[in-house]
C-alpha cells in the first residue's frame, strides 16, 4: 500500500510541479474571464454610424411615410434605449456588474443619438425604371467619415401590399435590394421599418385602429416562479441551461486532462526504460494502480479549483441557493467513476504502446467514448426523462456523463435511476481496471510493433 | 547456508519461440554467479522469472526462501538490461524515490544518497536532471538505485554494457563490495572475460538451455583440452624428435605453432621439458581454455550440432578426463 502511495505522490507531483501545469491551469480561467467581461461588449457594440439614403419605390403611396417615420433618428435612438432596458432587466443584477452592462449601458445612450444611423428616405416615383433605381446601388464609392454613403437600399413595394388585389386574395410584400457589404444591422433596422410601415398601412386600410390591435393582441409575460420543497424563487431560465452544461464541461475537462497526463507519463516511463526499474520494485499493479491514483488526485486538483470557482462566483452573485450543494457532491462521484474508467483504458494504452505518436490510434475509440457525451448534450438536456436518456443512463462509461447531465437538469431523474446509474459506473470502472491490469502487466514489457486493440483485448485473456 | 534461488525446471515460451527451457539453477547465499551466453539465449528471460515480473509456463522457483521474488523484492535488488531514468527528475530525488519504493526510507536516507553518489563520482550532480548525465553516468546512477536499499540478493542484467573501462573497473568493484557485504550476487554478460574476472561460478545459457554450470577454476581443469602448444625457435626447425617422446599422443601444426596431445595420465610438465630438451623453442605452453573458448565453441558449432555439442562437452566434462584432472 505504501509503495502505491509512493508511486502516486511522484506521479502528482511530476504532474503538478510542472510550468505548463501550473500555466495551463492559470490560463484557462483568465481566458474565460475575459470571455464574460468581453463578450457583453463586443456583442453591444452599436452598429456604425451609417449615412446615406433609402430609396422606396411605393405605389401604394402608403408606405414610404411610416419607413421614414421609422428611421428617423431619434426614433431609432428611442428604441435603442428601449432595448437596452429589457436587456438590462433579464440579465442577473450581479452579473451586470461584472460585464459592466450596467455603466455601458449608460454612456452607450448617451452616445446613442450622435450614433445613430443616419438614413434619408426618398420616395422614387413609382414609374421609374427598376433598373435606373438599383444602378447607385452598384457604385462604390469612397468612404470618407460623415460622408454619405449614398444609396444603401432600394425597397420595391408590391401595388398589393396594403389592399388586396381581388376580394380574398392574400396581401403583397415588397423587394429589397440592398448595396454590397450593408451592415446587417442597417439591414435589420430597414426590414422592421419596413415590415412595421406596411402593417400600418394595413390597419389603417381595414379601418381599424393601430392602438387598440396592439391593445387587443397584448399579453404582458408572465414572470416565472419556480415552486419547490424549499421554498419559492424565481426561475432562472439561463442558469438552468447552462447548468447541466457546465457540469459535463467540468467533468469531461477533468476526466480527460488527467487520463491525457497519465497516457503521457506511462508511454513515457515505457520509452525511457525506467519500467523495468520501477518493477523491480513494485509490482505491475502497484504500479497502475499507484499511478491511476496520483492522476486522480491532479483530476480532483482541477475540480477542485474549477467548481470552486464556480462555487465562489455563484456567492458572489447571491446565486448560491440555485445549486444544489448534492450536485457538486455527485460531480465528485462521477468523476472519480468516470476517471477510473477512461483512465484505466489510458493505462492500458500507455502500457501497450512505445511511444506518443501509436498511442493516437489506439486512443481514437477512446476519444469516441468520451465524445459521445457532447453530442448527446442537446437531445438530453431538452428531454431528461426520454427512454433514449433513461438506457443512456445505464451504459458505462457514457452514464457517467448523462446521469450528472439529467441531474442538472430542470427535472432530474428519480433516486433509483442514480443509484442504478451509480453501480453500472461502478461496474464499468470495475471491468476498465481488470481489462487494464491484465493488459498493463503484458504490455510494459513489450517492445516492438504497437499493438492493435484487438490485441490488446487478446492480451486481456490471455494473462 | 539455505540457497538465495533455486529454480526447478523452469520452462517459459514466446508463441513458437521457446526462450527457456527446462532450466535448473541452484545459487548459494554469498555467491556470486555469473550467467553467461550469447545475446537471445534467454539470459534476461531467465532473470525475469527470477524476479517474478514474467512468469514462467512451467517449474518452480524459490528466490530468498519464498515461492516468488514478489514477497521478497525489498530484499533484491535489480539492475535490468533495459534501464533508463525520468528525464525530468532530479538525481538525487530518483535514488531517494527508488529507496522509498524498496522500503528503505529513513530519516537518514538523503545521507545514504549523498554517501552513494560520492562512492560512484557523482557528487556534484545531486540535483542535475537525470537527462543532463551522460550514458555511463547514469548507468552508475541505475546501479546504486539498484543496491541504495543493501539488498540481499543483487542480481545485475549485463550491468558493464555501454561503460568506458574506467568506469568498467569502478563498476567490478562495487559489486565485488556487494559480494563482500554479505550479498548473494548474480549477474549477466556476454562478454567472457568479464565472467573470468568476477565470478566464482558461471552458468552458461545457450538457446534457452543450460550448458554449463560450474566454477571457474573447476571449468578450466575439466575443459582442459590435454594439450600443449609450442613454436620452435626459427621457424623451420625439424621437430619430428618430439613426436616420439613419451606422453605425445599427436602432433598437428597449427600457424606457426604445433599443438601436441597429450596421452591420457601424462605429465604436462616433464612433456614440456621433454620437448625444450629436443627442440629449441621461442614459445611453450599448456594450452589453457578461456571461457571464451567454451562459449565460442558451443555458440558456433552449427545449428544441428549445437546442442549435441553441448551434450557431448558436458559429457566430456563429466567423464573420465574430469575424473582424472580431480584425481
Amino acid at each position: 500500500m505504501s509503495k502505491m502511495l509512493h508511486v502516486a505522490v511522484r506521479e502528482f507531483l511530476a504532474t503538478v510541479a510542472t510550468k505548463g501545469f501550473i500555466i495551463g491551469m492559470l490560463v484557462t480561467p483568465l481566458l474565460i474571464a475575459i470571455m464574460i467581461v468581453v463578450m457583453p461588449r463586443l456583442i453591444n457594440e452599436a452598429p456604425p454610424r451609417v449615412e446615406g439614403e433609402l430609396a422606396v419605390i411605393d405605389p401604394t403611396g402608403e408606405v414610404a411615410p411610416g419607413v421614414r417615420e421609422y428611421l428617423k433618428p431619434e426614433a431609432l435612438a428611442l428604441r435603442r434605449e428601449e432595448f437596452r432596458k429589457n436587456l438590462e432587466e433579464a440579465t442577473p443584477e450581479a452579473l451586470r456588474k461584472v460585464s459592466g452592462v450596467d455603466a455601458q449601458t449608460r454612456q452607450a445612450l448617451d452616445a446613442a443619438l450622435g450614433e445613430v444611423p443616419k438614413i434619408d428616405v426618398v420616395a422614387l416615383d413609382p414609374g421609374v425604371d427598376l433598373e435606373t433605381a438599383k444602378a447607385p446601388l452598384r457604385e462604390a464609392r469612397e468612404q470618407h467619415e460623415g460622408e454619405s454613403e449614398g444609396r444603401l437600399a432600394l425597397i420595391v413595394v408590391h401595388p398589393d401590399a396594403v389592399t388586396p388585389a381581388s376580394e380574398g386574395a392574400t396581401y403583397g410584400g415588397y423587394d429589397l435590394f440592398v448595396k454590397e457589404k450593408l451592415d446587417d444591422r442597417i439591414d435589420d433596422e430597414i426590414r422592421s421599418g419596413v415590415r412595421e410601415a406596411i402593417v400600418d398601412a394595413r390597419i389603417r386600410a381595414s379601418g381599424l385602429d393601430r392602438e387598440a390591435v396592439q391593445a387587443l393582441t397584448h399579453v404582458d409575460r408572465a414572470r416565472s416562479t419556480t415552486v419547490s420543497a424549499s421554498g419559492e424563487r424565481e426561475t432562472n431560465r439561463i442558469f438552468q441551461m447552462l447548468l447541466p452544461a457546465v457540469m459535463m464541461g467540468l467533468l469531461l475537462m477533468s476526466v480527460l486532462t488527467s487520463g491525457q497526463y497519465l497516457l503521457t507519463s506511462t508511454v513515457e516511463e515505457k520509452s525511457n526504460r525506467v519500467v523495468e526499474v520501477l518493477l523491480s520494485a513494485v509490482s505491475p499493479m502497484q504500479l497502475m494502480v499507484g499511478k491511476i491514483l496520483g492522476q486522480m488526485a491532479v483530476g480532483i486538483l482541477i475540480l477542485i479549483l474549477y467548481a470552486g470557482l464556480a462555487v465562489a462566483a455563484l456567492m458572489s452573485f447571491a446565486m448560491m441557493g440555485l445549486l444544489d450543494i448534492k450536485l457538486v457532491i455527485l460531480l465528485f462521484v462521477f468523476y472519480l467513476l468516470a476517471y477510473l474508467t477512461i483512465a484505466s483504458f489510458m493505462a492500458a494504452i500507455g502500457s501497450a504502446v512505445n511511444e506518443m505518436r501509436e498511442a493516437q490510434t489506439l486512443m481514437t475509440p477512446v476519444m469516441v467514448l468520451i465524445m459521445i457525451p457532447w453530442m448527446l448534450w442537446m437531445p438530453i438536456s431538452r428531454d431528461p426523462n426520454s427512454t433514449f436518456a433513461t438506457v443512456m443512463s445505464f451504459l458505462p462509461p457514457v452514464s457517467n456523463f448523462v446521469i450528472l447531465l439529467r441531474l442538472a437538469s430542470s427535472s432530474p431523474p428519480p433516486m433509483w435511476q442514480v443509484l442504478l446509474a451509480l453501480i453500472a459506473g461502478a461496474a464499468g470502472a470495475f471491468v476498465a481496471v481488470w481489462f487494464a491490469a491484465k493488459v498493463f502487466r503484458i504490455g510494459l514489457l513489450m517492445y516492438g510493433k504497437p499493438p492493435s486493440f484487438a490485441t490488446l483485448v487478446r492480451w486481456a485473456r490471455m494473462a | 547456508m539455505s540457497d538465495a534461488i533455486v529454480l526447478k525446471g523452469l520452462t517459459k515460451t514466446f508463441g513458437e519461440k521457446v526462450a527457456v527451457d527446462n532450466l535448473d539453477l541452484t545459487v548459494p547465499q554469498g555467491a556470486l554467479y555469473g550467467v553467461i551466453g550469447p545475446n537471445g539465449a534467454g539470459k534476461t528471460t531467465a532473470i525475469r522469472m527470477i524476479l517474478s515480473i514474467l512468469f514462467p509456463d512451467r517449474g518452480e522457483l524459490s528466490v530468498l526462501g519464498r515461492p516468488s521474488a514478489l514477497e521478497a523484492k525489498d530484499r533484491i535488488g535489480y539492475l535490468p538490461e533495459e534501464r533508463g531514468l525520468y528525464k525530468k527528475m532530479k538525481v538525487g530525488a530518483f535514488l531517494a524515490y527508488m529507496a522509498r519504493l524498496k522500503s528503505a526510507d529513513g530519516p537518514d536516507l538523503r545521507d545514504r544518497v549523498r554517501a552513494w553518489l560520492e562512492r560512484v563520482g557523482l557528487a556534484d550532480d545531486e540535483n542535475k536532471r537525470c537527462e543532463e548525465l551522460s550514458k555511463g553516468m547514469q548507468q552508475k546512477a541505475q546501479f546504486v538505485a539498484a543496491v541504495i536499499h543493501r539488498p540481499d540478493l543483487v542480481i545485475l542484467d549485463e550491468p558493464f554494457s555501454g561503460l568506458d573501462p574506467v568506469n568498467q573497473r569502478l563498476l567490478r568493484e562495487l559489486v565485488l563490495e556487494e559480494h563482500r557485504r554479505g550479498a548473494t550476487v548474480l549477474f549477466s554478460t556476454h562478454i567472457m572475460i568479464h565472467a573470468e574476472q568476477l565470478c566464482d561460478h558461471v552458468v552458461m545459457i545457450h538457446e534457452g538451455r543450460k550448458v554449463l554450470d560450474d566454477t571457474i577454476a573447476d571449468i578450466r581443469a575439466r575443459y582442459d583440452p590435454r594439450s600443449l602448444l609450442f613454436e620452435p625457435f626459427g621457424g623451420h626447425a625439424d621437430v619430428s624428435p618430439a613426436e616420439t617422446l613419451p606422453g605425445v599422443a599427436a602432433m598437428r601444426q597449427d600457424g606457426v605453432a604445433w599443438d601436441v596431445a597429450l596421452e591420457a595420465g601424462a605429465d604436462p610438465l616433464r612433456v614440456m621439458r621433454a620437448i625444450s630438451e629436443v627442440i629449441p623453442v621461442s614459445r611453450l605452453e599448456i594450452r589453457r581454455p578461456t571461457l571464451e573458448d567454451v562459449f565460442v565453441r558451443i555458440v558456433t558449432g552449427d545449428a544441428a550440432s549445437a546442442t549435441e555439442d553441448a551434450a557431448r562437452l558436458l559429457e566430456g566434462l563429466r567423464g573420465p578426463a574430469a575424473a582424472e584432472v580431480r584425481s
